[in-house]
């Protein structure tokens, strides 16, 4: 187990430095971050200017949402989309290889060998919108809110990393595929609205099929209190279910790969 | 010790033919080939030798050494790498080998090969003081120097190969798989690279794992050889006795002073090339004494060589010969030195 | 100069079929990379979910489809990745290879990427077909002449895609950080160009967008298909989308040859 966090220490350092290493990155990365968090609010204020509320999500809700997909995707970004294609792109010049030939779990070290830590600017701008969306609202959420949201959460990032690391397993089979984790990106994007704006079908789609909602509707129902106890038994557990499918299915991949590469 | 029972790896490799039609054809349906990497190979390797992989390209020396390294999991039959079954990659296995892949590089691409160091070091899980007195036993034998701190992507091919053994061989390995290691280096580098394989085998008592292209290589650094040609196993054994075996005739090679004519040459031996004055005669081991007597007393002779017949002439005819007969030929002999 | 051009000309079949080849030599790949632009088709379920009771800023539910899908078709026909391909060929040197070759890079990249154009059209149909049966009269223009010049405009749309695209490309000769102004780049175009949302719901921003070229990729030809506009509208939007490429094309090459002169005096 220390092993492993060492090794996480180390594979952190070594990203933190080479992102230190040019110096203009700060700049140039405060300013994009600021930029996409402002373009990824301009619809919600389009929409809002005109309505006061949509199928029951007001603005200070929605905009809950919106600071819980920030979070994420700040995750996404900042470690799981930069570790995935490092893997892809061993995998592509064969030095994956010397991946499978250590004594570590190939799948732990792959998940978080890359870093990119600028996109913590975009997890500050996370808490900034939740802050705001408070602040209108009137009220604060309870401790236990709090809590919940949290927790919520981490379901959602187990689920979202999930998604991924199936995504990079089907890389194995099928060699390019930066527009797989492309598409996965354009639908992770719905998950900046409440599910609810949605019409029937597609929320069907959102929470079964590809939970969407699970990343982001639910943590924010918790943090403003709405969500029933039946529902995050579901989220929790449909979370751990997509952790064990996604290990289950990036061993597939890793015996398909001992079997066909020469 | 590593052994391999009646080994086998095939592949599916899909086959596409050229043209625009062949092309959308593909997108729904594909032609599927067997390619027979490794076809029924065994072989014995004991603790502590040298042994080398010789075979054209495509014979299936890579493929072999990544079926005992664990990275391929055979199609049949039995290998057992150090008592383990190589492919179920158990910790304990893969802690005691090391795979160099002279065409693949594990430091990493942007960060001097002391970070790739690092963390091999956690990986390994290999203790402080350990690691140092090993990394610098290491920079000593292969004159890393000060290359270490420099980024992978500015050393030269050849520091590039010395420090890729380096981070291999931290952990102290006793298995050691290389798969063309001096491929793309000068003859200095090869040497060098040789010289240091030998006195780590002979240091940690390791059991070396060589394939290569190149002849010196194997002929100076393996008593053993195992040759492969279309995944079938043709020679297994001594590399002087393989020559022996083969070709047991000598070559005199010579430097006339003055032009001889060809059936005065023939007389001697089977001209095998002749440039003007410098003449390669082929001669049985036991018409030697009697040829060079011969040679030197009605002939004026600058300079002299007998040597035995070049491997690659070798190797060429065996694997041409195996296409012809496709019957293996295997001479197991146990005496490595 | 001539024979160089000639060369090219007789060389474009063979690069055609070769980038087809490459094309559908990733059959996965390929499939996803038809797919991958989903975001309007979200867009539309979000917008007409939003309108399905009450009209918004003018846009009724089927106008919402309507212009989504035109959006989706469009984007489909002009969709283009040259940045990134020559952000990985300078970082791996394979664009020294590229420059060795007697065929100027520019027209070897356009026919790679016009040759995925036929792939693309086959998923641009259907979707011309539902938008067709479902959009109905009122959301979709009628004039034979705007039709019979909205191939012109996806054309000009294109090309100026490709332009921005490859000079954005072109940067990585001189910087490092060729991805941020990419995606700063795609940031931009999402907003100003109507691919995120309808110019018409944001009319402060629309006036801004009217000064810029992304408009012109996007926004343009989707107007040519959903709004029955005047000749000398039609002829003024034709006529600032081909200026707009004429500039971008310039603009583009001096960077691309500016890099190339800096890249072969530095060294790959």
């Amino acid at each position: 187990m220390t092993k492993y966090l060492r090794l996480l220490a180390i594979q952190m350092r070594i990203s933190i430095a080479s992102a230190i290493a040019y110096r203009a990155n700060f700049i140039i990365e405060g300013v994009m971050s600021a930029a996409w968090l402002g373009l990824t609010l301009f619809p919600l204020v389009v929409l809002y200017d005109e309505r006061k509320s949509v199928n029951g999500w007001d603005l200070p809700s929605a905009l809950i949402v919106m600071a819980y997909f920030t979070a994420l995707r700040a995750l996404l970004e900042g470690i799981v989309s930069p570790s995935l294609t490092a893997l892809v792109e061993k995998i592509r010049d064969g030095s994956f290889d010397y991946v499978l030939l250590k004594p570590i779990d190939a799948q732990v070290v792959v998940s978080a060998s890359r870093y990119e830590p600028w996109k913590l600017f975009d997890f500050a701008g996370a808490i900034a919108i939740a802050v705001y969306a408070f602040v209108k609202r009137g009220y604060a959420p309870s401790g236990g809110e709090l809590a919940l949201g949290l927790g919520m959460f981490v379901a959602g990032t187990i689920a979202m990393y999930s998604l991924w690391i199936v995504c990079a397993a089907a890389s194995f089979w099928v060699g390019r595929l930066d527009n797989l984790m492309f598409l996965l990106g354009a639908i992770f994007d719905t998950a900046r609205w409440p599910i609810a704006v949605f019409p029937g079908a597609w929320r069907f789609v959102f929470t079964f099929v590809i939970p969407v909602a699970v990343m982001t509707t639910f943590p924010a129902m918790a943090l403003l209190g709405t969500l029933d106890a039946r529902t995050i038994a579901a989220t929790v557990g449909g979370a751990l279910l997509m952790l064990v499918l996604s290990r289950l299915v990036w061993r597939a991949a890793i015996r398909n790969y001992t079997s066909a590469s020469s | 010790m590593i052994t391999a029972t009646d080994l086998c790896k095939h592949f599916k490799v899909h086959k596409r033919p050229p043209g625009f039609a062949a092309a959308l054809k593909s997108i729904v349906s594909r032609k599927y080939e067997i390619v027979k990497a490794v076809d029924g190979v065994t072989f014995k390797i004991e603790r502590g030798e040298r042994v080398g992989f010789l075979g054209p390209n495509g014979a299936g020396k890579t493929t072999t050494l990544k079926v005992l390294s664990g990275l391929l999991h055979p199609t049949s039959g039995e290998v057992l790498v150090e008592g383990f079954v190589p492919f179920e990659r158990k910790p304990e296995l893969l802690r005691k080998i090391t795979l160099v892949m002279g065409q693949k590089s594990q430091l990493i691409w942007d960060l001097p090969p002391s970070e790739t160091y690092a963390m091999n070091r956690a990986v390994f899980d290999v203790p402080k003081d350990q690691f140092e007195h090993t990394l610098k036993e290491l920079t000593e034998l292969l004159e890393l120097g000060d290359l270490v701190d420099k980024p992978a992507r500015q050393l030269s091919l050849g520091e590039r190969m010395k420090c890729e053994l380096a981070a291999a061989l931290l952990h102290q390995p006793t298995t050691l798989f290389l798969d063309e290691p001096t491929i793309g280096l000068d003859v200095a580098m090869q040497v060098a690279i040789r010289d240091f394989v030998r006195s780590y085998n002979q240091k940690h008592e390791a059991t070396v794992l060589l394939t290569s292209h190149y002849m010196d290589d194997v002929v100076a650094l393996c008593p053993r050889i195992i040759v492969i040609d279309q995944g079938k196993l043709i020679h297994d054994g001594d590399l002087r006795q393989l020559i022996k075996a083969r070709d047991p005739d000598k070559r005199v090679s010579f430097t006339l002073a003055s032009v001889v004519d060809d059936e005065a040459l023939a007389k001697l031996g089977m001209v095998m090339a002749k440039d003007g004055k410098r003449v390669t005669l082929r001669v049985t081991e036991r018409e030697l004494p009697g040829v060079i007597g011969e040679l030197l007393g009605t002939m004026k002779v600058l300079d002299l060589a007998i040597e035995d017949p070049p491997l690659e002439d070798i190797l060429r005819d065996m694997f041409g010969k195996a296409k012809r007969e496709s019957k293996p030929v295997v001479a197991t002999s146990k005496d490595a030195s | 100069m001539r024979s160089t051009t000639v060369r090219t000309i007789r060389a474009l079949p063979t690069l055609l079929r070769i980038g087809v080849a490459e094309t559908v030599a990733y059959r996965a790949e390929f499939l996803v990379w038809i797919l991958t632009t989903t975001q309007p088709l979200i867009m539309m379920s979000l917008w007409t979910s939003v309108a399905r009771d009450q009209s918004f800023h003018g846009f009724t539910s089927a106008a919402f489809v309507a212009y989504y899908l035109s959006n989706l078709i469009v984007r489909q026909l002009t969709g283009n990745w040259v940045a990134w391909q020559m952000m990985d060929e300078i970082r791996m040197g394979t664009m020294a290879m590229r420059l060795l070759r007697p065929i100027h890079p520019f027209f070897a990249y356009v026919s790679s990427h016009v040759a995925a154009i036929p792939f693309r059209t086959l998923v641009a149909l259907p979707l011309a077909v539902i938008l067709l049966v479902t959009s109905g009269a009122d959301n979709l223009s009628h004039d034979p002449v705007q039709l019979a010049m909205l191939p012109i405009s996806i054309g000009l749309a294109w090309l100026l895609t490709f332009a921005i695209l490859f000079a954005i490309g072109s940067l990585a000769f001189f910087m490092t950080q060729t991805m941020a102004l990419a995606n700063l780049y795609f940031g931009l175009y999402a907003l100003l160009s109507g691919y995120l949302l309808p110019l018409a719901l944001m009319p402060r921003l629309a006036a801004v967008a009217a000064w810029l070229p992304f408009r012109y990729t996007l926004d343009v030809p989707v107007l040519i298909m959903t709004r029955t506009m005047s000749g000398e509208e039609l002829a003024g939007l034709l006529g600032r989308q081909a200026a707009w490429v004429a500039i971008t094309l310039f603009l583009a090459l001096q960077i691309w040859h500016a890099g190339v002169r800096r890249f072969e005096s530095v060294g790959g």
